[in-house]
């Protein structure tokens, strides 16, 4: 057999949208990049089975939900029927545009894409199983963006089909009567959303004492009420046991408060976190350190301890967020073409796609307390933002946090319909060094629900009107 | 079947940078287990790095004049599956040059570790946090290496760090820092003496601030190796108060270190890689065909080194005439700086003053200085007595990148042969 060598003055392995990204910046930059990804599509988790699929399931839900809710403000269209093949292959057709788009700029860049899984055989060599063979490649220096997987739980029968990840669940193979969630955080909130608009009964069990843990809760108050209504059951501080497969659903039994001992559903999601995948690439045998979980440390220019091998995105660290290793991966193609680029952002928002939909930027109120920060807050419920209103919805809050002091913005969250796209002014106040004086000295447009941040900044400073504030 | 094998640079001890010496092959040659790919010399050893597997050679990467590395790759070579291949480590066959035989062992993987941050949610650094500065003047901050958290207020709206802070900031540390001070060395705090009595500020010469700045920037270039030795003199002294008492009144006198000056000179032409300077890239030596001798020259102002061009070609009184001259024009500040040029070795004397022995700085970019100090008559072993000789201490400084220890101590000791015994000088 012969080995094919190929050289690369950049190797990216993994063709996320961190590692895209990499491989795209590095080639503006003139370097000669070879892009290693083993599906035949780039766009990784977050395009193909993760943000963007899920975005548009969840584009659906809203619809269903707004028609549903808008029965009692006088408009009728009976209840809709659904066609789940024509949802699923409009979904499909989405990521399809988006993979399309990667190709022709992967084409445009003159990026080398090889299809295959990357392994390293030494600290400047990589082997990729290609589906003809082994591709060798000897690289000056290489971006590891080769993301994360859903964690499993040994115990649980992964074998049977009813036990879902989010991969599974994105395939919207069924939509099943009874289904539940395992994981209360982003992911398993997404798609409890999507699956109880198209119908099925949701029960969520969590093992903390909230729902999204590390938000804070007057965030998430109103989202939790909201889906205590419309969901089955949401248990907290509740473990699952064990998962029996039976002919007629999966039996699960529980252990915690209020918790009965088993129930039995059609489909479990498990979406209990997601772990790096930085321990099936051989990294020993290049000599990066990849630690118990299989993540790689790294420093603030995405350099792992081996200095000519940079890795980013979720294999990095936590938040595993697709802008985040968009963010890395410039930083590390930037590097290795020689700039001084490092990771320097304040902070990477959040955002829960849910309905409502939650985000959270900078300090958590929960970190002021425990970091004894000195702050004032403001909270704008939006129940007085006549744009709101007009959705028909009533449950949403602006939250900022000011340092006393010098009344800077530290941090930042919303939560109602379409507060993901409230955050990115909040974050740029941030980055600016923007104090609530700033933010509330500019003229936001009204009616819209991104007046609201100005209006939190108002209560701040004190000139708030749309208000009463007791003295 | 056949695999492509890669055939690299074995482990050769702790050698940073070997260099391609030779190569013996090229893409598409046959070669045998144990032909020699290449020759490679490190500055202990040399070696012939042979093959470790038959076959057809597929790629050369490297050429002659190369520099490589352990595990740098040598070739690649298209080998038949069936031939037993031998450890992928080739075994180098070490000829010793100077150094002892490098020992070999199997190749380990290695890797430089840096300092990296735990993995964790990114936290930004809480300085930057601080500072009240917008991405693209962090960006531009960073890029001129500067810790934007340093610049306390900005001139922007609510103290706002701008890009003109930035620069406003440089300027200042720039500023600040041109005295004299070598780049990335910490310099010597300030102290406020006041408190420990009173003080007077004296500005310093221009020549001695200049001479700071050299003596510092040699000081931290040049790997400098002082050799002390003394040398007879007796004889040579005696022919030198003779050869005064000649001298009319108003005639310069000879000194010694006339014939210092010609011992020198005459030692320099044996002994080229003393009449020589290092190339800027440390690559190249650069041999001179004419000999200059600098002279250390105290004045009131400072330190200044004038020049006796030629001196090869020149008489002891003519050197001794030239030396009053240019001496005289040092102390009234009237040397011009072609005077002071052209050096190729230095001579700093303090004969007339005392001590046993000092370690003089070398003058680069000449790559040696000889020291003198005050001879005395001291108690020679001659093998069957002591006798009484006039000893000339001497002190050679020099540039270890240039000259090695052995070839100091042999020039010494022909400089020594050549002041105890001048007939030799006209050899």
């Amino acid at each position: 057999m012969n080995e094919a060598v190929l050289h690369a003055e950049v190797l990216v392995l993994g063709g996320g949208p961190g590692g895209y990204s990499a491989a795209f910046r590095a080639a503006d930059l003139g370097k000669q990049v070879v892009l290693i990804e083993r599906f035949p599509v780039l766009g990784g988790v977050c395009l193909n089975v993760g943000c963007i699929p899920s975005k548009a399931l969840l584009h659906a839900a809203q619809i269903i939900h707004e028609v549903d809710e808008f029965e009692a403000h006088g408009i009728n269209y009976g209840k809709p029927t659904l066609d789940l093949p024509k949802i699923k292959a409009w979904k499909e057709s989405i990521t399809k545009t988006l993979n399309e788009g990667l190709a022709g700029l992967v084409k445009q860049r003159k990026v080398t894409l090889i299809q295959g899984t990357g392994q390293f055989t030494s600290p400047d060599t990589l082997a990729v199983q290609t589906e003809t063979g082994v591709t060798t490649i000897r690289f000056d220096q290489a971006i590891i963006a080769v993301g994360s997987h859903p964690t499993k739980i040994p115990i649980f029968p992964h074998d049977d089909p009813r036990l879902w990840d989010s991969t599974d669940a994105l395939e919207l193979k069924e939509v099943p009567k009874k289904l539940l969630v395992v994981g209360g955080g982003i992911i398993g909130l997404e798609m409890a959303t999507a699956y109880h608009a198209l119908g099925s009964e949701i029960s969520v069990v969590e093992l903390m004492d909230q729902i999204i843990p590390g938000c804070d809760k007057d965030l998430i108050t109103p989202l939790f009420r909201r889906i205590k209504k419309q969901y089955k059951k949401i248990w907290l501080e509740t473990r699952v046991k064990s998962i029996e497969s039976h002919e007629e659903g999966l039996k699960v039994f529980f252990e915690g408060k209020g918790a009965p001992e088993s129930e039995m559903f059609d489909a479990v999601l498990v979406a209990v976190g997601r772990r790096p995948n930085g321990k099936l690439i051989s990294a020993e045998l290049a000599g990066i350190n990849v630690d118990e979980q299989g993540f790689i440390a790294v420093d603030k220019q995405q350099r792992t301890n081996v200095p000519h091998i940079f890795a980013i995105g979720d294999v990095v660290g936590n938040p595993m967020l697709a802008h985040k290793a968009v963010h890395e991966g410039k930083v590390a193609a930037e590097v290795i073409a020689g700039l001084k680029s490092e990771f320097d952002a304040l902070t990477i928002p959040s955002v829960a796609y849910t309905d409502p939909e939650v985000t959270w930027m900078g300090l958590t109120e929960n970190q002021a307390k425990q970091q004894g920060i000195e702050y004032d807050k403001a909270v704008f419920p939006w129940a007085a933002s006549g744009r709101s209103l007009c959705l028909g919805r009533k449950e949403g809050l602006t939250k900022i946090l000011c340092e006393k002091e010098t009344g800077r913005l530290l941090g930042a969250g919303m939560v109602g319909p379409n507060a993901g796209e409230l955050i990115s002014e909040a974050v740029l106040a941030l980055e600016m060094g923007a104090d609530a004086e700033d933010i509330s000295l500019t003229i936001h447009p009204h009616p819209t629900l991104a007046e609201t941040f100005g209006f939190a900044a108002e209560m701040i400073t004190g000139t708030i009107t749309d208000l009463y504030i007791k003295k | 079947m056949t695999v492509l094998i890669e055939i690299k640079v074995p482990d050769v001890g702790n050698v940073a940078e070997i260099d391609v010496v030779e190569v013996l092959i090229q893409a598409g040659d046959i070669v045998t287990l144990e032909q020699t790919l290449a020759t490679l010399e490190t500055d202990k050893a040399s070696m012939d790095l042979p093959s470790s597997v038959s076959g057809t050679i597929q790629q050369v990467y490297i050429k002659p004049g190369d520099k490589v590395s352990e595990g740098s790759l040598i070739a690649t070579v298209l080998a038949s599956t069936d031939q037993a291949v031998s450890p992928a480590v080739p075994e180098a066959v070490v000829l010793p040059v100077v150094a002892p035989i490098v020992e070999q062992r199997p190749e380990p993987i290695q890797t430089p570790v840096i300092a990296v941050t735990e993995v964790a949610i990114i936290e930004s650094d809480p300085s930057s946090r601080k500072a009240h500065a917008s991405p693209s003047v962090r960006l531009f901050a960073r890029e001129l290496g500067v810790d934007v958290a340093k610049i306390k207020t900005g001139s922007g709206r609510k103290a706002r760090i701008l890009k003109e802070d930035v620069i406003k900031f440089v300027k200042k540390v720039m500023a600040a820092g041109v005295v004299a001070s070598g780049a990335g060395i910490p310099s010597i705090p300030a102290v406020d003496f006041t408190p420990y009595g009173e003080t007077e500020t004296l500005k310093l010469s221009k020549i001695k601030r200049l001479t700071g700045q050299n003596l510092s920037r040699v000081w931290l270039n040049l790997p400098m190796v002082t050799y002390h030795d003394e040398a007879d003199i007796t004889d040579l002294e005696a022919f030198r108060t003779s050869l005064n008492a000649e001298k009319l009144k108003g005639e310069v006198k000879i000194t010694g270190l006339m014939f210092i000056i010609k011992a020198l000179v005459a030692a320099m032409q044996q002994f080229p890689s003393f009449n020589a300077s290092l190339s800027a890239d440390g690559e190249s030596l650069i041999l001179k065909k004419y000999f200059n001798i600098g002279i250390a020259v105290d004045t009131p102002n400072g330190l200044v080194v004038p020049v006796l061009r030629n001196a090869n070609t020149k008489t002891i009184n003519e050197l001794a005439l030239e030396l009053a001259e240019k001496s005289e024009k040092a102390r009234l500040g009237k040397l011009l700086p072609a005077d002071m040029q052209g050096g190729c070795l230095t001579i700093s004397s303090l004969g007339g003053i005392g001590g046993m022995a000092f370690t003089p700085i070398v003058n680069a970019p000449e790559v040696a200085i000889l020291g003198v100090t005050r001879a005395k008559m001291q108690p020679v072993w001659n093998g069957t007595e002591f006798v009484p000789r006039l000893m000339l201490p001497l002190d050679l400084t020099y540039d270890h990148r240039v000259i090695d220890g052995a070839e100091g101590a042999k020039f010494m000791a022909l400089l020594k042969q050549n002041l105890s015994d001048i007939r030799r000088l006209l050899l």
